[in-house]
């Protein structure tokens, strides 16, 4: 398959093959050039133009073909002559003096020894300088804000890059004549110039295959470690979920979300939707870094079917499971509080075990007689955050506190068995109001969004002195602006018709 | 060199004359006169012609008519004009004289060769 052209010669249109066009375009020019000195240099040409037009013609009449190919032109050549033999055949000889033999450099850019683009060896080969100082002072220029790289980009659009054989020839400022010619035809022909996105890719292309390699094989060496890390890192992390830990781990979340039946089933997806990727990405690096030859086709089908059924197995159990968040449900409970002037609120982080608990600890009573077992604050994986804590005025009178269970499932009454299931424990003693910092299921269970929130109402003039670790459940009481003595563990409130104020303040306000 | 710029010298003079010759015998083609030319053993390649062509013209001694052709575009034929006709008949005589020359010079030439031989013998 060859490009063909439609050019117009002596008034034809003719079809003609690239590479018989290019020869042809150059022996009209050197034609033109040899008859410029001739004073009916125009009519000669266009006598020898149409005389070739109508030799193009006959061939493809004789030979019923379409398109003119290299070996008609050079037929057609050999016919009319080259400039040589019309030198030999010259009218003054003697007072022929030949020009300064000027060749008509023309600045394109050099795409065959290009580092990006070739705009610096299409400078080199114009300025004639060698190329290598050219890109030295390119790269010089970037040290000069940057302006190099404007202007490398500006000239890789503005130059046309040298495509064809006579330009490649004009190019190096040789003469883009037949005999120049001839010692480059049996070059391949050069890619036709396409856009210049296209050409910019390509370039990008070629720059991570070459320069940019060793930059490009240090990040994938990285990629491989990292990765391969990651893979260890998983393979290890699933073989422990799968087994080898014993099932408390089961009751962390996010892992409590999942029912027990679907545990082994979406552990192993997720694992597969995670790890194959990862694994791909570790293989194709390995392949860029050590050039080595293409993954194996059944290979990389195969992880694609296992990285497909994982991510189906997974979105499975994540609908399935989602499903079970559909409906909400809520009640409330009210205890009500002896009243007092005062209250001290805290969090006690005792955990209170229910008889099987401490048998599965192996708790002995006797043993741990006036030891407390507290649950650790600041590493609360249970579940995320599910206490709320709200101070608010009490429009009887009287103390109490409301709680709300709240919990979702597939259905309402699902939902309100989760809720049901909710233990929270809230202590009064004396003035002392002790909550718990975190709910506890009353029989195993997965985690379905259980919440409780717990609203204290006291009167206004109330007192309350609220520990630092209390605060932490509260949300929006500028409890920070408050805390004046760094060193009490209790901050000081009041309440107002408008809510609780800290006491501190209060105080100013009263003052002024 | 010398041989070769005489012969440039001669065949450019012959080629002039043989051309308007060959168009002296009716309305011509240029193609046509390369044939003729070739038949003739006077090699030349149409590049040639054409400049030999447009100066002839130009200095009047040829002129063309545009003809419509069946194969391409429409084809120049050269004819003479009454002066070359007129510089055609002076060529002429101007051959037979050079061909007279060339004839006679060579007879002698012959003869003394023969001469030479005569005197040997």
């Amino acid at each position: 398959m060859k490009k063909t052209l439609n050019i117009n010669i002596g008034n034809s249109i003719i079809h003609i093959e690239e590479d018989a066009y290019e020869i042809l375009t150059v022996y009209l020019n050197e034609v033109k050039q040899h008859f410029a000195r001739n004073a009916d240099d125009f009519e000669i040409v266009t006598d020898i133009e149409n005389r070739i037009a109508e030799m193009f013609v006959e061939i493809l009449a004789n030979e019923q073909r379409q398109v003119v190919n290299f070996q008609d032109v050079q037929t057609v050549i050999a016919q009319m002559g080259s400039v040589k033999d019309f030198e030999s055949s010259e009218e003054e000889p003697e007072e022929y003096i030949a020009p300064p033999h000027f060749s008509v450099k023309k600045l394109y850019r050099d795409t065959d020894q290009a580092m990006i683009a070739g705009v610096c060896s299409g400078l080199s080969h114009y300025l004639d300088i060698e190329s290598r100082l050219v890109r030295l002072i390119a790269i010089a220029t970037i040290f000069l804000g940057g302006s190099g790289i404007l202007a490398y980009v500006v000239l890789w659009i503005m130059i046309p890059r040298a495509v064809t054989k006579a330009e490649k020839m004009t190019m190096r400022g040789e003469e883009a004549n037949l005999k120049g010619f001839a010692n480059s035809y049996l070059q391949p022909l050069a890619q036709q110039s396409r856009g210049f996105i296209a050409e910019f890719l390509d370039v990008l292309g070629n720059f991570i295959n070459g320069t940019g390699k060793v930059i490009f094989k240090i990040i994938a060496a990285g990629i491989i470690a990292f990765g391969s890390l990651c893979i260890l890192s998983l393979i290890v992390a699933l073989a422990a979920l799968l087994g080898l830990w014993d099932s408390n781990i089961y009751q962390m979340f996010p892992l409590n979300i999942v029912n027990q039946d679907y545990l082994t089933a979406s552990i192993v997806a997720v694992f597969l939707v995670f790890a194959i990727p990862v694994l791909a990405l570790v293989l194709f690096s390995i392949r860029v870094a050590f050039n080595s030859r293409p993954a194996n086709k059944s290979l990389s089908f195969g992880l694609l079917i296992i990285w497909l059924a994982g991510v189906a197995v997974a979105s499975f159990y994540v609908v399935k499971i989602g499903s079970e968040f559909k409906e909400g449900a809520e009640f409330t409970q009210v205890n009500d509080i002896k009243p007092y002037q005062v209250y001290t609120l805290n969090i006690d982080r005792t955990r209170f075990f229910t008889k099987e608990d401490s048998l599965r600890y192996s708790i002995d009573p006797g043993n741990y007689n006036g030891r407390r077992i507290l649950t650790d604050l600041d590493h609360n994986f249970d579940a995320p955050r599910n206490i709320r804590l709200n101070i608010e005025k009490s429009e009887n009178g009287k103390s109490y506190l409301s709680q709300y269970y709240k919990a979702r499932g597939k259905t309402f009454e699902m939902a309100l068995k989760n809720a049901q299931n909710i233990h929270y424990d809230f202590l009064q003693h004396d003035s002392l109001l002790t909550f718990s910092p975190m709910l506890q299921f009353i029989k195993a269970g997965n985690w379905r969004g259980q919440e409780v929130e717990l609203t204290l109402k006291v009167p206004v003039g109330t007192k309350l002195n609220i520990s630092k670790n209390f605060s932490r459940y509260l949300d929006g009481y500028g409890y920070w602006d408050c805390d004046h003595d760094s060193s009490s563990e209790f901050t000081v409130w009041k309440m107002t018709q408008e809510g609780i104020k800290c006491e501190h303040e209060e105080k100013e306000n009263n003052g002024e | 060199m010398i041989a070769e710029n005489t012969q440039t010298q001669m065949r450019k003079g012959i080629l002039e004359y043989c051309v308007l010759l060959i168009i002296s015998r009716g309305e011509i083609y240029a193609s046509d006169i390369i044939v003729e030319l070739k038949s003739a053993r006077l090699l030349v390649v149409e590049g040639t012609l054409y400049p030999l062509l447009t100066r002839l013209k130009n200095n009047g001694l040829l002129s063309y008519n545009w003809v419509e052709s069946t194969s391409g575009p429409p084809r120049k034929y050269y004819l003479l004009t009454e002066k070359g006709k007129s510089i055609l008949i002076q060529l002429d005589s101007t051959w037979q004289e050079l061909s007279y020359a060339i004839n006679t010079s060579k007879k002698v030439a012959d003869n003394d060769t023969n001469d030479q031989i005569n005197i040997n013998k």
